[in-house]
């Protein structure tokens, strides 16, 4: 389970196993980016960054999630994303968050 | 002699085509943008709207909220992220206009236009997503802003680029 709160409702939380942590770096494609560049002329969604970007942080999340799951948590709380542009053109995506491990409330 | 003469001049001929061409390009481009990214922007504002009173028609209500407890108390079974996101980029000619606006100062009403339109977009995602996934509600709702993809040498940054909108929260059912 995951959430972005610092407890789950009707659950409670009976041990912290530390920050499990997981990130990416993803680059434009040239081609893509030849073609936003054209749709930006009117403005308005660029559906290349906006697929690309979803994809890198999803798969950012994948891997907060495995190392979550090799601490042994079956939760993860408080979950926090990070943007940064690192060289020209290119992005990090991290997410990071509390590996728990919860039980259901009575 | 004149064969080599005849391939140079071709060579010679397309560069200078392709300088035409690229000449014509960039001020046509710029005319178009003039011409019909307010009207191409007021439709991707309509066709929101139309799905924001259709969702809220079917929901009676908002099933997103920023609040870290559920409002509608039940009993939980489990809990999931749920995230959207969208990039937008203003228009050429928003980006001149905002150019020209911020040497005097104050509100920049192009950049209000492309900011809002993100931002209620990406909500809107958020709800639909929820709806899709089958989450009750998603409370602890948080909206970030990010500047992505630009330029980081020379004068490039301080240019209004790409921004990417994330809306997140968690979904209870």
């Amino acid at each position: 389970m995951t959430s972005n709160t610092e407890t789950i409702p009707g659950f409670t939380i009976t041990k912290s196993l530390g920050v499990a942590t997981g990130s990416t770096v993803r680059a434009k494609h040239i081609g893509k980016d030849i073609l936003a560049g054209l749709k930006n002329i009117v403005g308005g969604e660029l559906t290349a960054y906006t697929e690309l970007l979803m994809e890198a942080r999803t798969e950012a999340l994948g891997r907060m999630m495995m190392d979550a799951a090799q601490r042994g948590a079956n939760a993860v709380v408080n979950i926090r994303f990070a943007t940064s542009s690192v060289a020209g053109g290119a992005a990090e995506l991290f997410a990071y968050g509390t590996a728990v491990v919860v039980t259901a409330e009575g | 002699m004149f064969e080599g003469s005849g391939v140079g001049g071709l060579i010679v001929l397309s560069l200078i085509a392709l300088l035409i061409v690229f000449a014509l390009f960039f001020p046509l481009a710029f005319f178009y943008s003039m011409l019909f990214g307010g009207f191409h922007q007021s439709r991707m504002f309509k066709k929101l709207l139309i799905r924001e009173k259709r969702v809220s028609e079917t929901l009676g209500g908002d099933n997103i909220h920023t609040l870290s407890t559920p409002i509608n108390l039940q009993k939980i079974s489990q809990t999931g992220l749920v995230m959207a996101n969208i990039s937008v980029g203003p228009s050429w000619w928003q980006l001149f206009l905002g150019g020209i606006k911020s040497i005097f100062g104050g509100q920049i009403q192009s950049f209000d236009k492309i900011l809002a339109y993100g931002r209620n977009e990406v909500m809107q995602r958020l709800r639909e997503q929820a709806l899709g996934e089958g989450w009750n509600e998603v409370i602890n709702v948080r909206v970030e802003t990010s500047m992505v993809m630009n330029k980081v040498k020379g004068k490039q940054q301080n240019k209004m680029g790409t921004l990417e909108f994330v809306a997140y929260g968690t979904g209870i059912r």
